[in-house]
C-alpha cells in the first residue's frame, strides 16, 4: 500500500501535526506500507510544489492529512489544496479511489471543536470520489511537545489510538471507533489546562519581550 | 453604520459575484457606507501559527500585508458579511486566508462561552457578522455544515451568527431579497 502523509501545519516538522502524523506513518510502515511525507505550506509556495502534492495524492492508496484547527476549520492553504484536488479530479477522473484519513488537533480542551473541520474533510472525500476512512480529533493540542510519553498518563491514549488507527488503515479498513474515542480523551482536567494555558501566554510574552499589554487594542474605534 | 463585505469568490465562479451584488444592494439601504473587498485581489499571506499577534505585538499580526488594513476595517465596521462559495461545507480558500489572520482581534486568554472554551474578547464590541454562501445545486449536507461553521465562528466573538446559502441563484434581485432576509435575521435595521 502506498500512503501519503501530508502535514498541514505552517510549522512543518516542528509541529504537533507532524508529530502525530509521523507516529501514524511509522505504524503504517511497520505494517508494510510505503509512506511518503510532505509539508504542505512549503510545497504550495510554488506551482511545481503544488504539482508534486497533487501527483502524490494521485499515486496514493491512502492520504492522511494531519493539521491544526484554524478558526473552526482547515488552515487556508489546506483548503486551497482541497479546491485544487477537486478541480483536478473533476477535469480528469482518476482510476481508483484513494482513501482519506485525517488527524486534527485544536488548542481548546474540547475535541468536538474539530467536528466542523472533520465534516469538511469527509464531505470533500465524498464529493471527489475518494473513500472516507475516518478522523482522529483531539483537544488540548497546546500540550503536545516533542515526547508524547512525557504527557500526563504517558500519552497512552494518543499512542494507543494512533497504533490502532495505523493497524486498521494498513489492513484497508477505517479508523476504529475505539481509536477515535481514546484520541479525544482530555489529557488533563479542563481547569488545569486553562491554568497552564493562561500562564503560558504570559510566559511567551515575557520571552518575546512584548512591548504592549496583552489586551492592547491597536484598532480601537475612534 | 459601516458595512464590510468580504468577497471570497474564486476565479471563474459565476454565482458568488451575484451574491455579492445582492448583499451590497441589500446593505445600501441600511448602511451609511459599504466597503467591498474582493479578496482574491488582495495579497494576504497564510497565517504562520507563530502567535506573535498575541505574544509579541498583541493585537497586531507580525506580517505586514493586506490583512492589516482589513483587520482595522473589520474592527471599525458595524456589520461584516462573509460571501463565499460553499466549499465542501466550508469557506473558499480566498475567504479563509483572511479569517486565519483575524485571530489578533481576540485576546489569547481563555474563557468559557456556552459551556466550551474560547478566547477572551479584545475589543468592547464587534461587528455583527453574517455568512452568505453559494452553491450551484442543492446540497443539504454542505448547507448544514456551512451554517454550523458560521455559527461556530460566531461563538469565537461570543455572538450568534446567522447564515444562508443561495442555491443556483443567478438573478441579482433574488440574491438581494435573500441577503435582506439574512440582514433582518441578524437584526440589522432597514
Amino acid at each position: 500500500m502506498n500512503a501519503y502523509l501530508l502535514t498541514g501545519s505552517p510549522k512543518g516538522r516542528r509541529s504537533a501535526s507532524f508529530l502525530l502524523g509521523s507516529i501514524l506513518a511509522e505504524g503504517l510502515r511497520a505494517r508494510g506500507a510505503a509512506v511518503v511525507e510532505g509539508m504542505l505550506h512549503g510545497e504550495l509556495r510554488s506551482e511545481e510544489g503544488t504539482g508534486r502534492v497533487l501527483d502524490a495524492v494521485d499515486a496514493s492508496d491512502l492520504v492522511v492529512l494531519s493539521f491544526p484547527l484554524y478558526v473552526d476549520s482547515l488552515p487556508a492553504p489546506l483548503t486551497h489544496l482541497l479546491e485544487r484536488i477537486a478541480e483536478r479530479r473533476a477535469l480528469a477522473p482518476r482510476p481508483g479511489a484513494p482513501r482519506l484519513a485525517v488527524v486534527v488537533q485544536c488548542g481548546f480542551p474540547e475535541a468536538h471543536q474539530c467536528d466542523t473541520a472533520v465534516g469538511i474533510c469527509r464531505l470533500f472525500a465524498e464529493r471527489t470520489d475518494m473513500r472516507w476512512a475516518g478522523a482522529l480529533a483531539m483537544g488540548m493540542g497546546g500540550s503536545l511537545g516533542g515526547d508524547l510519553r512525557k504527557l500526563p498518563g504517558g500519552g497512552k491514549n494518543i499512542l494507543d489510538a494512533l497504533d490502532m488507527a495505523s493497524k486498521s488503515l494498513a489492513d484497508g479498513g477505517d479508523i476504529p471507533g475505539d481509536a477515535v474515542t481514546r484520541f479525544a480523551k482530555p489529557l488533563m482536567p479542563r481547569w488545569l489546562y486553562l491554568l497552564f494555558g493562561n500562564l503560558g501566554w504570559r510566559m511567551q510574552m515575557r520571552k518575546n519581550k512584548a512591548s504592549r499589554p496583552m489586551s492592547y487594542r491597536p484598532y480601537s474605534r475612534g | 453604520m459601516k458595512a464590510l463585505v468580504l468577497d471570497g469568490s474564486r476565479e471563474g465562479d459565476p454565482l458568488t459575484p451575484v451574491a455579492v451584488r445582492g448583499m451590497t444592494s441589500a446593505l445600501a439601504g441600511r448602511a451609511d457606507a459599504v466597503e467591498l473587498v474582493k479578496l482574491r485581489e488582495v495579497a494576504v499571506a497564510p497565517c504562520t501559527g507563530c502567535f506573535g499577534c498575541w505574544t509579541r505585538t498583541p493585537g497586531e499580526c507580525v506580517i505586514e500585508d493586506g490583512a492589516r488594513d482589513l483587520l482595522r476595517s473589520y474592527v471599525g465596521s458595524d456589520i461584516v458579511a462573509y460571501v463565499t462559495p460553499v466549499t465542501f461545507g466550508g469557506y473558499s480558500s480566498q475567504l479563509k486566508k483572511l479569517l486565519d489572520r483575524f485571530i489578533p482581534v481576540l485576546d489569547p486568554r481563555f474563557t468559557i462561552v456556552k459551556g466550551e472554551v474560547h478566547h477572551l474578547l479584545r475589543y468592547p464590541r464587534y461587528p455583527k457578522t453574517i455568512g452568505l454562501g453559494t452553491l450551484p445545486s442543492p446540497d443539504p449536507e454542505a448547507e448544514r455544515l456551512f451554517a454550523a461553521l458560521v455559527s461556530r465562528n460566531g461563538l469565537n466573538v461570543h455572538q450568534t451568527v446567522p447564515a444562508d446559502v443561495l442555491v443556483g441563484v443567478t438573478d441579482p434581485e433574488s440574491a438581494m431579497r435573500s441577503a435582506a432576509r439574512l440582514l433582518d435575521r441578524a437584526g440589522v435595521a432597514a
